[in-house]
């Protein structure tokens, strides 16, 4: 069997120069270097920074799905699901309004969840940061969770 | 092997298969961001590398499938579809391990359940499962056989074939 790796070579790299091309010029495009679900007004922080707001009393919010909350979470945080925020947010306010800083995660660089929570929060006039890449990123950096279930 | 590998044979399977991966990359690469989203979901390469296959990923699957429906440099674009397609088997091995549930798989359509016609596309047959399993590895076999077979040495078989024994 007899194959030109060279004709090979060439496929992917031609193909992977119209992509970049492409996305350049076409104006179809989108910025490489970021997330394509943050917008501009997004405030993302990273794990690091993300503990030294929880050490200085920042609020934390699982935007995921309840069970998930109930499984494990950020030390302290507090469930805000994103499919339940209407219902979810009204009991929260009053703390959120005195918390100093909020951060909203998710379950990673996949969901958007945390962003949605935390325009929807904007909207109501509180300022909330987004864990960038969030529980995994946490992980990653051997930050602490709070593994105990909750009812 | 021998039928599979005749000229009738090789020029549907080229068709079809060149054809899919043409008709795969066409949603892509008109929307990237929207498809990076659907890269994302699937959690196996971190943001910015899932940026990188959202850009260049349907570019490569246009130029493999077109040359392959063309028949030029036939071996060496099925061979580029196969490892696309082994690529893909590999990524939803890994996703249905971690059990990660991908709404929408991205392979042809990026568009969401709620924009489309409730029920259809059936959602086994857009999320990562065993339908996509099964289909990649039905094209991994044609690409396979279309990356090996080689249409000179096959025609001039025939004509040694046809040659009436002096």
């Amino acid at each position: 069997m007899w194959i030109d790796w060279r004709r090979f070579v060439v496929i992917l790299a031609l193909g992977a120069g119209a992509g970049l091309a492409w996305n350049a010029f076409s104006g179809r495009g989108f910025a490489l270097t970021r997330s394509v679900l943050a917008q501009a007004g997004d405030e993302l922080v990273r794990a690091q920074e993300a503990r030294v707001l929880l050490d200085r009393g920042a609020l934390f919010l699982d935007a995921r799905p309840r069970d998930f909350w109930r499984m494990s979470r950020i030390p302290g945080s507090l469930p805000l699901p994103e499919d339940d925020f209407d219902r979810s947010f009204p009991p929260l306010e009053p703390a959120l309004r005195r918390a100093r800083a909020v951060v909203v995660y998710c379950s990673g660089y996949g969901c958007e969840a945390s962003l949605v929570v935390a325009r929807k929060l904007r909207e109501h006039g509180i300022d909330a940061a987004v864990l960038d890449e969030g529980l995994p990123a946490w992980e990653d950096a051997k930050l602490p969770l709070d593994r105990e279930p909750k009812p | 092997m021998a039928p599979l590998r005749s000229r009738g044979v090789q020029l549907v399977l080229r068709v079809l298969l060149g054809g899919f991966f043409v008709y795969a990359s066409v949603d892509k690469i008109l929307d990237p961001a929207a498809f990076a989203r659907v890269v994302y979901q699937w959690q196996v390469v971190g943001p910015l590398y899932s940026n990188l296959v959202a850009v260049t990923l349907p570019w490569v699957e246009l130029l493999a499938g077109a040359l392959l429906v063309l028949g030029v440099w036939k071996r060496e674009s099925a061979l580029v579809i196969a490892l696309l397609l082994s690529v893909f088997l590999g990524a939803a091995a890994s996703v249905l391990a971690r059990g990660i549930d991908v709404e929408n798989c991205g392979c042809t359509s990026l568009a969401r359940s709620e924009a489309t016609a409730p029920g259809w596309p059936p959602s086994w047959a857009r999320g990562v499962g065993w339908f996509l399993v099964s289909r990649d590895l039905l094209m991994l076999g044609a690409a396979a056989l279309l990356a090996s077979t080689d249409d000179r040495r096959r025609a001039a078989a025939e004509r040694h074939a046809a040659t009436p024994a002096v």
